[in-house]
């Protein structure tokens, strides 16, 4: 075995990340209708934006075995992110589709 | 034989920062690609719910239970391929061909979804890549993304194809299969933003 598998999770591991994204999923789906009855408003965007924020990390984390690799890829992984999302962020606040407070 | 099902995962060429040059490149290339489905996700939201154009917009006419089941399938997707990983870094090469043909059947089911999601667009609701900037941006990000989710399918089906030919991947393709997944769970985490920020999220306008 090598020294890699000791620390990636086992199949039944993987089937187990992959039900609690399912059930993510599945909650993601209702709030949009829950909100379409109570209209939730901005919680509702916070809550979808946490929930799918969960995912993103799950499957960079356990299924692209980030969390196991050198933190140099970890690095130049969030530096892009954080890149797109500074940049797009700024066009966003500039051409008023989101509002900055105090901007 | 012997080499073909001797498998490790510990075999990259390990350079001066201690991760093989191939895993570094494909890490830095999925960082920039944050920059170019950014790009999109943006334009769509600029031109989302802008009034002043004929109709109808995309926010009107999404089947958001039908796009949930898609989201499904791709999601499951990963699943499916880090099977495969897991089933040739256990030398298991019947697994893994099993787990990468299934990855690729299952990205195939969700081109089939976007395909007949498009076709409903069109010919039901009239809403054509020209109707308004909002049709524009919705079909220039979903289309790139599925021009992304093609790719892998086709380097799934090599690798898959490769491993029958062959009976079997080479210690060799290790880096390989790692490199299509890491691909393989990008797509599917872009795949994430977009259900949640242009389904879930936009509104038509007011």
């Amino acid at each position: 075995m090598s020294a890699e598998q000791h620390h990636h999770p086992s199949p039944s591991q993987y089937w187990k990340i992959a039900g609690f994204l399912a059930l993510v999923t599945a909650i993601e789906v209702a709030l949009f209708y829950i909100d379409k009855e109570l209209e939730l408003g901005a919680m509702n965007a916070v809550l979808l934006v946490i929930l799918s924020t969960l995912k993103f990390l799950t499957v960079v984390g356990w299924f692209m075995h980030l969390r196991y690799e050198k933190s140099l890829l970890s690095r130049f992984f969030a530096a892009g992110f954080a890149l797109a999302m500074g940049c797009y962020v700024v066009v966003l606040a500039a051409m008023g589709v989101i509002v900055i407070r105090g901007a | 034989m012997a080499d073909v099902h001797a498998v490790e995962t510990d075999h990259e060429e390990h350079e001066s920062t201690g991760v093989s040059n191939l895993k570094l490149g494909m890490w830095i290339f999925l960082s920039s690609e944050f920059l170019f489905f950014g790009a999109l996700i943006t334009n769509y939201l600029l031109y989302s719910n802008r009034g002043g154009f004929t109709g109808p917009y995309p926010a009107e006419v999404y089947d958001i239970p039908f796009t949930s089941v898609s989201s499904f399938v791709l999601l499951m997707s990963s699943l499916t391929m880090v099977l495969a990983h897991n089933a040739f870094s256990r030398g298991d090469q019947n697994g893994t061909r099993t787990w990468l043909f299934a990855t690729a059947a299952l990205g195939a089911v969700f081109l089939g979804g976007q395909v007949f999601e498009f076709t409903e667009f069109i010919v039901n609701y009239d809403m054509k890549l020209t109707t308004n900037p909002a049709a524009s941006a919705f079909y220039v990000l979903t289309g790139f993304h599925g021009i992304h989710v093609a790719i892998g399918v086709l380097l799934l089906l090599s690798l898959w194809g490769i491993s029958r030919a062959r009976g079997g991947l080479s210690q060799k393709s290790g880096l390989n299969v790692e490199m299509v997944g890491l691909y393989w769970h990008f797509v599917d985490i872009i795949w994430i933003v977009i259900f949640t920020v242009v389904y879930l999220l936009s509104l038509p306008p007011a």
